[in-house]
């Protein structure tokens, strides 16, 4: 199989992660920040491993704010949540994904409390779009570092300095972008950055990241036990309890870690490179190609994520992707959960076949797959149907 | 020069109150209480000999939240 979802998550999961995971459950089996025998311990020290690691890798000074989640979309919900749900507004851009546009809906569904700002490729037109939509109870700016499905890419570092500016809090979700685009949270401004670990650092799927530079506090989602301070009915303040109630993804967490040393052995500027060279690529070869749609510009180093959004003009995005994966290509098709970007990109009635290749990735597949989109494009063209 | 244990509330404080402690020369152990006296967090303290002070302030001043210090046997 040749699989190019890795937008959705990475596999393979490199052998360094697979092996963690196997060690934690074989290893570090106590339950940890709990008990204080030697077991529980050792799996505390790997805790804690991961929490020092990730915030060295986001450039978070301390390491008590990274938060262990279930997921991206929980932590983007914690913060969103636990930041506006007593008030306030949120300001946004019109390429989110439904982590960030149905819980900002939820909060007041009858009298929105967010605003859209427009993605524009001109940079700096999108950071105006921004400013224009600051009203006086704006507090918190949360955005996507890229579309999740045309890999297009909000300039963070000026959107931060933006908040700054305003005295807004900034929040980013790098679901596509953690581990492959560089981010620092102190240089570009982030108070709360969000991570899908699964996907761009190639952990176990059912994991996630908030790393929190706080200046507010969040209100936990979930309350409940923290192996601290017990004889107090109230959620203990400090990160990261307040934010982690009930026993951790211990096998996960030392999953992140590995994928972390992983992304870090192999360059993450390498592996973006790599990944985004197997995607100009097919850009190169399928630009211009009769029958064939595309919805974006060339994906330049710096301003595009590795994921690729494209049509065969006439055929359902989900046909398409079917006839891939008779011939063993795995890919997404559809909405990818997004459809404020399917609007913003007029593809919200057809969906769109999504590429995202990974380290993995070879130049061969990259082959393979091309021909396989000119080889459906023309039997459409040419017989109005598909025999594959 | 007696031992001392600085309570640090959560498991979190300790094991990055050891890193700290570690990279100016101080070793420590993260030490959980049978028992931990009410306002303790559920009793995690690092276990240090001798320079407890310099060891305690320097937690204090990197944000690591400490509870109390009591001495050792």
């Amino acid at each position: 199989m040749i699989y190019w979802d890795n937008a959705a998550t990475t596999w393979p999961k490199p052998a360094k992660v697979r092996q963690a995971v196997g060690q934690a459950l074989r290893v570090y089996g106590a339950n940890p920040g709990r008990g204080g025998h030697p077991m529980a311990l050792s799996t505390s020290e790997q805790i804690f491993a991961c929490r020092q690691a990730a915030a060295d890798f986001f450039g978070l000074s301390d390491p008590s704010g990274v938060i262990f989640t279930l997921n991206c979309t929980t932590a983007l919900n914690t913060v969103i949540r636990g930041l506006l749900e007593q008030g306030g507004r949120a300001l946004t851009s019109d390429v989110e994904h439904n982590a960030v546009w149905r819980p900002l809906t939820a909060l007041s569904p009858h009298y929105p409390r967010f605003d859209m700002a427009a993605w524009s490729e001109d940079e700096e037109e999108t950071v105006e779009n921004f400013r224009r939509a600051i009203r006086p109870d704006t507090r918190l700016i949360v955005c996507t570092h890229a579309s999740n499905v045309f890999g297009v890419t909000l300039p963070i570092r000026r959107l931060g300095k933006l908040a700054r500016d305003h005295g807004l809090l900034f929040c980013v979700d790098a679901a596509q972008t953690a581990g492959v685009l560089p981010i620092d949270m102190e240089r570009d401004g982030i108070d709360y950055l969000c991570v899908a670990p699964h996907k761009g650092l190639y952990a176990p799927m059912g994991t996630g990241l908030l790393l929190c530079r706080e200046r507010e506090r969040v209100a936990p989602l979930v309350r409940g036990g923290t192996g601290s301070y017990s004889l107090s009915a109230a959620q203990p303040a400090d990160l990261p309890d307040r934010l982690e109630s009930g026993t951790p993804n211990t096998a996960g967490i030392c999953g992140i870690h590995a994928g972390i040393q992983f992304v870090q052995e192999q360059g993450r500027d390498s592996v973006y490179r790599h990944e985004l060279g197997l995607l100009n690529r097919v850009f190169k070869r399928l630009d211009g190609c009769e029958g064939i749609c595309l919805y974006t510009s060339f994906p330049r180093y710096g301003r595009a994520a590795p994921v690729l959004s494209l049509n065969v003009a006439g055929l359902p995005s989900e046909e398409t992707a079917r006839l891939l994966a008779q011939e063993g290509v795995a890919v997404r098709a559809g909405l990818h959960c997004a459809p404020q970007a399917h609007r913003r990109f007029g593809t919200e009635a057809t969906g769109t076949v999504r590429l995202a290749p990974c380290i993995f990735s070879t130049e061969q597949e990259t082959e393979k797959i091309c021909k396989l989109f000119s080889q459906i494009a023309q039997k459409r063209l040419h017989s109005g149907k598909i025999m594959v | 020069m007696g031992n001392h244990y600085i309570h640090v509330g959560s498991i979190t404080n300790a094991m990055r109150g050891k890193r700290l402690l570690e990279q100016q020369g101080i070793r420590s152990y993260v030490h959980r209480a049978g028992q931990p006296a009410a306002g303790d967090g559920c009793g995690y303290s690092l276990l240090v000999t001798g320079e407890a002070e310099r060891a305690e302030q320097i937690l204090r001043v990197s944000g690591v939240r400490v509870v109390r210090v009591s001495e050792g046997l």
